[in-house]
């Protein structure tokens, strides 16, 4: 049976985890700390600006990739990244994740801007801005990080991507989950949300300030553990329901990682959280193990293959001192660097080129010298920690993350039966 | 160092270096089980890396004392920001200056058990006696319901001293064991199963004697006697070899020893880094084995599903639940891990009155599966969230090394 040890719990460590470990090979997740998921908005983005707004992000990946030379999705192609998302929704079954890869939705954000996006959770469909939606959305006094007013103002003066305008107003209402708390998280409202007596009571407070025809926005908190409480509360309140993400504490990015945590668990990945890994040893051109710096001393971790999915900048599995010298922390590979500054004056201006360094891999996922050989024979990545995207400007990190987790997993599969049949031939 | 720097040593560094690494991401909130279930806990982000800011000796918010130190935020911050530990330094600095007799007297653990043992079955009679506890709660503050351990009438020490020396030689050298306050005076069976366990496997286990961790006087505050004690027991474990590995089955004591008194009291001692690195859980251990591939798995089948709790100060050592891959081992047994960040004891927190509720509040979800899953026994490595387990559940709560234990055939 092939040891992996993966590296980093966000979503490409996590899928790429449950991958393996369904195909058979034994897994360690070793993790500094929760991963990035969890701050997501329970979306999947695939491409969504390129730079002009994606309306089918599948179909625009191939000329997308050809734009940008060294992009992951010059090695991740359409096709891959279309199963990868399937693989995904299998993953998370339908009550977490829904809709077509093919097609951007364009959804209302915590501020009112429309953002397209390609997967979503059920609980967000109904917010689709189209022509001629009639939309009320409701703030909850309580929750400082949700400004209906903001929202309603900001969707009502946006020409759609679809072409057409929208209609929404904005009500602010007051439901405590927790009384004598004048500021409650959202993931507050989201456990008290679970309860079903709770759930009556918010729906009739959200149901008097509805009008006839209207679709109601909601922050998202509609219920943490049970991901049925925001149709139920529809239901309840008797029109269409949309949630809307907020900052973290993002209440549909835990819905995710809770459950993808607990599907990689019940495939038998043993998963360390809490430490880091601080080093490695390698001989005959392959990673033998990695140190992980546990409460007591290092431990070492021995495996046939290991994925990095670390992230980049913003998890520290990247960084630049003050001469721009980067780095990378694991494995302190060579890393692929923009041409020219790394950073330029222009606040508001073009993509900082910083963003686009990163690891380098060969089409298997398997991390190579910038422009040429592998560097380990079995060090993988995925994920962030990828060179050639600028995720968040592009809307592309989901997708990126997905398709090279389950080609880093696959390549990494393959591999261990190539080693069986020939250990066996000879 | 010098016992009493370990306040100015919490009041002034440390720990605090690392807020500026906290980025707000609020993942650390999340994995909060008191401010789950309580307002008077404002939740680990607040109290700990931005009140921290505000800081300068005194804490400006006191909802602080409300936090339990079980370590959940720690272990899920991705920047590795220390938040339990400089919520526990902060507290007991805002402490020191009124520490509650009660605080004081719960946490001399070591001198409960030598008080009750020899008288045993008067000591858990009269812990059992409504009108006695009620009064406790009165003048001590110790809740009238809170978990209490029932004495037994044969300490670790004298179990080792009557039992028939081991004829089996010993193949595989030689171990020390720490069998922690609990499993010399209370959980004995603990204590006595994982050396049967170490000796069928093939190693001689020396058990020196030794003294208390201090654990319970750290997570109240009262450094200058926790580090006296954590130091004293380092002496008594490494008078027994200096280079052996040192196992323990008390879950979290094992944690005082490998991180938590260097880092909330700030002990820099050549003696504490020297067994914080020997020592190893049992379970840890077993694993550290079987990935060698010297361990045994000729193991019994055991037909049994249960819930499985790692202790949240087990877990805080950052290296997984050991536990969980061992079970996997033994054929029919199977371990539902309980998904709870704390069973809401967390030492001596859930036996004062004030928080007495918010710690059978946090325990709920894990009673509730223990009932659902299988109410007659569930396992779990630290002795006090043993005995708030088996009291909010009514299961049988034992150490996963009883199954280790009989699967190898000696029970």
């Amino acid at each position: 049976m092939t040891r992996v040890v993966v590296i980093g719990a966000g979503l490409a460590g996590l899928v790429a985890s449950i991958r393996l470990a369904d195909a058979g090979a034994r897994v360690a997740l070793l993790n500094k700390g929760t991963g990035g998921l969890q701050l997501g908005q329970g979306t999947v983005d695939v491409l969504g600006y390129a730079p002009e707004r994606v309306q089918r992000p599948l179909d625009a990946l191939a000329g997308f990739a050809q734009a940008h030379p060294g992009h992951p999705y010059g090695m991740l192609d359409a096709a891959l990244v279309a199963r990868s998302l399937e693989y995904l929704k299998e993953l998370l079954g339908p009550g977490l994740l829904t809709g077509d890869p093919a097609v951007n939705l364009h959804l209302p954000t915590a501020v009112g801007s429309v953002r397209p996006t390609a997967l979503v959770s059920p609980s967000m469909t109904a917010g689709s801005c189209v022509d001629g939606a009639s939309f009320v959305i409701v703030g909850l006094r309580r929750i400082k990080d949700f400004y209906p007013e903001l929202v309603a103002q900001n969707l009502n003066r946006t020409d759609l991507p679809g072409g057409g305008r929208l209609t929404a107003r904005h009500v602010m209402i007051d439901i405590p989950a927790r009384e004598n708390e004048v500021d409650s998280s959202g993931l507050t409202y989201a456990r008290a949300l679970d309860d079903p007596g709770f759930r009556r009571r918010f729906a009739q407070g959200v149901a008097a300030v509805v009008g006839e025809g209207e679709t109601v926005g909601l922050p998202a908190v509609l219920g943490l553990d049970d991901h049925g409480a925001w149709a139920e509360i529809a239901e309840l309140i008797g029109a269409p329901v949309f949630e809307i993400p907020l900052p973290p504490p993002s209440v549909p990015g835990m819905r995710q990682n809770r459950a993808l945590t607990a599907r990689a668990k019940a495939a038998g990945v043993r998963v360390v959280p809490g430490s880091r890994v601080t080093g490695f040893r390698s001989s005959a051109g392959a990673v033998d193990s990695v140190q992980l710096a546990t409460a007591g001393g290092d431990r070492d971790f021995k495996a046939d293959a290991f994925l990095l999915a670390t992230g980049g900048f913003e998890s520290g599995a990247l960084s630049a001192d003050s001469y721009h010298n980067l780095h990378e922390a694991v494995f302190d590979l060579p890393l692929r660097r923009p041409e020219g500054h790394l950073v330029h004056g222009d606040y508001w201006g073009d993509p900082q080129p910083l963003f686009t360094a990163g690891v380098e891999t060969d089409d298997t996922m398997l991390v190579r010298h910038p422009g040429g050989e592998p560097v380990y024979s079995n060090l993988y990545a995925a994920g962030g920690i990828l060179a050639g995207a600028t995720r968040w400007q592009e809307k592309s990190g989901e997708g990126i993350a997905v398709a090279s987790a389950v080609r880093a997993a696959d390549s990494i599969l393959e591999a261990a039966t190539t080693a069986t049949t020939q250990g066996a031939a000879s | 160092m010098n016992a009493s720097d370990g306040l100015d040593y919490a009041a002034t560094q440390l720990a605090r270096a690392s807020l500026d690494h906290c980025v707000k991401c609020t993942i650390c909130e999340t994995h909060c089980p008191v401010s789950a279930v309580t307002d008077k806990f404002t939740g680990p982000k607040y109290v700990g890396p931005q009140a921290e800011r505000f800081r300068h000796g005194e804490s400006v918010d006191h909802s602080l004392d409300y936090c339990s130190s079980c370590g959940a935020c720690t272990l899920a911050c991705p920047q590795g920001v220390k938040i339990a530990e400089l919520n526990g330094q902060a507290r007991a600095v805002m402490k020191s200056d009124h520490m509650p007799l009660r605080d004081q007297l719960i946490s001399q653990t070591t001198l409960m058990g030598m008080a009750m043992t020899p008288v045993a079955p008067v000591a858990n009679a009269a812990l059992s006696i409504k009108p006695l506890r009620t009064v406790i709660e009165k003048v001590m503050g110790i809740h009238r319901d809170a978990p209490m351990p029932k004495a037994n009438t044969q300490t670790l020490a004298g179990w080792l001293k009557k039992r028939p020396k081991p004829t089996a030689k010993a193949t595989r050298g030689t171990l020390v064991f720490f069998h922690g306050c609990a499993g010399g005076y209370f959980e004995v069976e603990t204590s006595k199963k994982s050396i049967e366990v170490l000796e069928h496997l093939g190693y001689e286990v020396l058990v020196p004697k030794q003294g208390c961790c201090g654990l319970a006087e750290q997570s109240n505050g009262l450094f200058d006697g926790a580090t006296a004690k954590v130091l004293k027991l380092c002496d008594e474990l490494r008078s027994a070899g200096r280079d052996l590995t040192i196992i323990s089955s008390s879950g979290s004591c094992t944690g005082m020893l490998k991180h938590e008194a260097h880092l909330i009291m700030g002990v820099d001692d050549a003696r504490l880094a020297d067994v914080g690195t020997r020592i190893r859980d049992i379970m840890e251990f077993l694993l550290e084995l079987y990935e060698a591939g010297e361990l045994p798995t000729d193991f019994k089948p055991i037909e049994l599903t249960a819930v499985y709790h790692a202790p949240c100060q087990l877990k805080s050592q950052g290296m997984g639940q050991p536990a969980l891959e061992i079970l996997k081992l033994i054929p029919g047994v199977q371990a539902v891990e309980s998904e709870v960040a704390c069973c809401g004891i967390a030492g001596t927190y859930g036996l004062k009155k004030e928080k007495y509720e918010i710690a059978q509040a946090v325990g709920k979800p894990l009673f509730d599966k223990v009932k659902r899953v299988n109410p007659e026994f569930a396992m779990c490595d630290t002795e006090t969230c043993r005995w708030q387990i088996r009291k909010g559940s009514g299961a049988k709560v034992e150490h996963p090394v009883f199954l280790v234990h009989q699967a190898y055939g000696l029970s």
